[in-house]
């Protein structure tokens, strides 16, 4: 946990009409870092998340990814060039493609860089579209997808999506994923396979994350540290226990 | 000069007026349906044929003959509607494109069959010309624009005060709470079908007398002249869609007369690609619906 | 071919390599079983394929839906036209330039056009249909207006002292067969390739598809411009074999017959586009069906697909396929 933070964002802000949706939150992300991010419904938590992936653009502020500013990139640039990739509250797979396929998209990560890579022609190319599907069949067996692994993603459960979807963001090497609920609306007998999954990539892969997550448990057996926003802004930041402990907190909780 | 001005943008006001009519129906079904009738103009065709038919054949007097043509497309929508725009509900908005399409294809190209492709005399209407403020036009075409009025006022009362228009208004708000109110959207989408292809045959028997000509590729001219103003009238807002109309009608007519005949039918579209381009939504807001 | 793979590899032969060198043969030896009408069914069927294959890439694997696939037709046409009538270049020259026209036009077309959501979209390609008939029509000291541009040569070929006119229907047939496979063998290269995997990752998930790094706008972009310029080639082989062209060649119909064929044959499939123009032109085309009635049947073919066809009529063949003992 030396260095430069991983992630580090200041004064952020969004407004939509006169809703200050984001009021200037300053956060980081250590390296190798599990950091949380709670707070109560309409606190800012997904609108901070699409400002800092770059699904949307923000009003003012910085994020700064591995000590370069990447503000006002747009979602794919920062996930090619920062890796640094995001999941969606809904879940999502490219429905009609098999699991596989899936992971494979997800590694591929490249803009345009040559006619022979872009349409997979000669043996260097083909050699990298054989080494993705590689990985993609560790990680589908790592994941326990392998019995469903030829089979359309969007034919499978809310739950296994998801691990489609966690497992995808694994194949291009991430620096740091930012998770958006990742466990809702899951089977409870999953949720201890997707905590495995984020303790795996983190140890094993050295993955930092940043999590959105409502299931309280979750955050404390995952993370060192947490942020809770409440209106748009920072109310707190400490470890899982002092932000319990936390009267400001209980009250926005209480309050909201 | 002046004098030419004016007169050019009351031929203006009546083709507006035409167009009017003809796509205030177009954006109200996109209002329930979130779905372009790319058929919109075959009923138009279909209710000129009504009254071409009554006329020809049946020797019927004008008046008689604009009530035939619209009695027989309205008919001819609520099979439309019942068979083919209620499963639309809910659908993607490309499914709407294609199925519209299609029935485009399938209502001209009968029409076609039954009566042949070429072009055919309307013979009906008021043509004595009147003056009106040292302007002499038709009477016929002093009565489109008392009609266009006439339908505009009456929509308006009816979204404002009848049920189904008040059923009408909702759906095009939010579908989903309709559903939950117990509005039965399935029918009030087929009644605004049938209303929208009735006020398009409408418009086409009382336009027949001033283009004198009926064929049966027509609608599908007066689809692509409603299209763009439909689209900057703000999809679904009932008086952005006058509006629009009024000033396609008059652009056209100034074009017809200052830049050549030929580049009149081009009017709409190349406008309407600028105002796309300048504004992706619109000239008037869709929220702002009828 | 099919994108959705089942789950067990279906038991049965694998009849690909028969049922592929059966086809071959037999269009290799069309001109041989049909007879002259029939063979230039088949060539229009072929001359549309052409755009189906890009309408194809666009609709089908990209998931845009689009009506300006006759517009780049009837642009393609018209440049292969006014280079052989006014410069006299050859057909291998004007083919080319057809199609690179045609795509290189798509771009400024294509910037605005995709910045607007599905219905406004849609109405824009239309927008370039109708634009261009206009052009076409007015622009009467390059363009001819309504007289259109005739006396096209048939495709000439010379290769130092040999030279040789593709004259006859049988000659044209196999030149519009050799354009055809060597666009069916382009698209194939394309969506099996990792590009054509991110259009796929596109059509399904615009969002998710941007969030795995793919640049879904420049994506979007260029399959428009090479799906235009499929369409150009089409034109241009359209201008060379019925030797005149008219502002006609920019009809909304054609657009529309484009997309009958891709959506009709399978959209995101390849083998289901050249059934498709073979089925909806070629046989449309040989039975000599009056114009109005092959329009009402496309009406409801339109109608029957939306409703209950959304993935084309290639399923009923397909368990046709399995049927007979094949495996998909």
């Amino acid at each position: 946990m030396t260095g430069l933070p991983i992630l580090d964002i200041a004064g952020l802000s969004k407004s939509y009409g006169a809703v200050k949706a984001v009021n200037g939150v300053d956060l980081q992300v250590h390296r190798g870092e599990i950091c949380g991010l709670i707070g109560p419904n309409g606190s800012g938590k997904s609108t901070f998340f699409d400002c800092s992936s770059g699904l949307t653009r923000p009003n003012s502020g910085t994020v700064k990814l591995d000590g370069q500013e990447i503000t006002g990139w747009s979602l794919n640039r920062i996930a090619r060039e920062g890796r640094m990739l995001r999941s969606f509250q809904k879940t999502v797979t490219f429905g009609a493609l098999n699991v596989e396929e899936n992971l494979v998209i997800a590694g591929q990560m490249f803009t345009f860089p040559s006619i022979a890579a872009t349409f997979g022609i000669g043996a260097r190319s083909r050699a990298r579209i054989d080494g993705l599907r590689e990985r993609a069949r560790e990680l589908i067996r790592i994941s326990g997808l392998w019995e469903v692994r030829n089979q359309p993603a969007g034919n499978l459960s809310g739950g296994q999506q998801k691990l489609i979807q966690f497992a995808s963001m694994l194949m291009p090497e991430p620096k740091l994923i930012l998770l958006d609920e990742p466990m809702a609306g899951i089977n409870p007998k999953l949720i201890e396979r997707v905590v495995d999954s984020v303790r795996y990539a983190n140890d094993q892969l050295g993955v930092s994350f940043l999590i959105i997550e409502h299931n309280i448990d979750v955050i404390i057996s995952l993370c060192r540290r947490v942020v809770v926003l409440d209106q748009g802004r920072k109310l707190a930041e400490g470890t899982p226990s002092e932000i319990v402990d936390n009267q400001a907190v209980r009250e926005a909780y209480l309050g909201g | 000069m002046l004098f030419q001005l004016s007169e050019q943008i009351v031929n203006g006001l009546v083709t507006g007026s035409v167009y009017a009519i003809v796509a205030v129906g177009m954006t109200m079904i996109f209002g329930v349906l979130r779905a372009i009738n790319f058929a919109h103009g075959e009923y138009y065709m279909l209710g000129t044929f009504g009254a071409w038919v009554a006329i020809e054949y049946f020797d019927l007097p004008y008046p008689l003959s604009v009530a035939i043509g619209v009695i027989a497309t309205a008919l001819i929508a609520m099979v439309v509607g019942q068979l083919v725009m209620r499963r639309m509900v809910g659908m993607p908005a490309e499914a709407g494109v294609l199925a519209t399409l299609g029935l485009a294809l399938i209502l001209q190209n009968t029409v076609i069959l039954v009566f042949g492709g070429g072009y055919k005399f309307f013979n009906g209407g008021y043509i004595e010309p009147v003056t009106v403020f040292g302007i002499s036009l038709a009477e016929q075409r002093l009565l489109i624009i008392v009609i266009c009025a006439l339908v505009f006022v009456g929509l308006e009362l009816m979204v404002t005060h009848s049920r189904i228009g008040k059923a009408m208004r909702a759906v095009s708000q939010n579908i989903e709470c309709c559903a939950v109110v117990g509005i039965e959207v399935r029918k009030v989408v087929v009644a605004t079908f049938v209303l929208g292809a009735a006020l398009a045959a409408l418009s086409g028997v009382l336009t027949a007398p001033v283009n004198v000509s009926v064929y049966g590729g027509m609608g599908e001219l007066i689809t692509f002249k409603t299209l763009p103003i439909i689209i900057m009238g703000g999809l679904g807002n009932v008086r952005g869609t006058f509006f629009a109309a009024m000033i396609l009608g008059i652009a056209e007519s100034l074009v017809a007369t200052y830049v050549g005949l030929q580049f009149r039918d081009t009017v709409g579209f190349a406008t309407l690609m600028l105002v796309l381009m300048w504004r992706p939504h619109g000239l008037f807001s869709a929220q702002a619906r009828y | 071919m099919s994108l959705q793979e089942t789950s067990l590899p279906a038991p049965g032969r694998d009849l690909r390599l028969p049922f592929g060198l059966a086809l071959a043969a037999l269009a290799a030896s069309a001109p041989l079983l049909l007879g002259s009408y029939a063979l230039h069914a088949v060539i229009i069927s072929l001359i549309f394929l052409l755009p189906a294959h890009g309408l194809n890439l666009l609709v089908g694997y990209t998931g845009l839906l689009s009506l300006a696939q006759a517009a780049f037709f009837g642009v393609g046409a018209y440049v292969s036209a006014l280079m052989a009538v006014h410069w006299g270049t050859p057909f291998y020259l004007n083919l080319p330039a057809a199609g690179l026209v045609a795509g290189a036009l798509a771009l400024p077309l294509a910037i605005p056009a995709l910045r607007l959501r599905a219905t406004s979209f849609v109405m824009c390609t239309l927008g370039f249909v109708i634009i261009g008939q206009a052009i076409a029509k007015n622009w009467i000291s390059v363009t001819r207006g309504d007289m259109g541009l005739s006396a096209i040569p048939k495709p000439h070929f010379a290769i130092g002292p040999a030279s040789f006119t593709v004259n006859g229907t049988t000659e044209f047939y196999y030149l519009a067969l050799a354009v055809a496979a060597l666009a069916t063998a382009i698209v194939w290269m394309i969506v099996t390739s990792p590009a054509g995997r991110n259009m796929v990752a596109i059509r399904e998930n615009e969002t998710l598809a941007e969030s795995v790094g793919i640049p879904t706008w420049h994506y979007k972009l260029l399959v428009f411009m090479v799906s235009a310029a499929f369409a150009g080639v089409g034109g241009s082989v359209y201008a060379h074999y019925l030797t005149v062209v008219s502002p006609l060649t920019f009809q909304m119909s054609y657009s529309t017959l484009m997309l009958i064929i891709v959506l009709g044959g399978g959209p995101g499939t390849i083998s289901g586009v050249i059934l498709g123009s073979l089925l909806f032109v070629g046989l449309s085309e040989a039975l000599r069906i009056a114009p109005e009635l092959r329009m009402i049947a496309y009406g409801f073919c339109l109608l029957a697909l939306v409703f209950w066809f959304p993935k084309g009529f290639t399923p009923l063949i397909e368990r046709f396929w399995t049927a007979i003992g094949g495996r998909s």
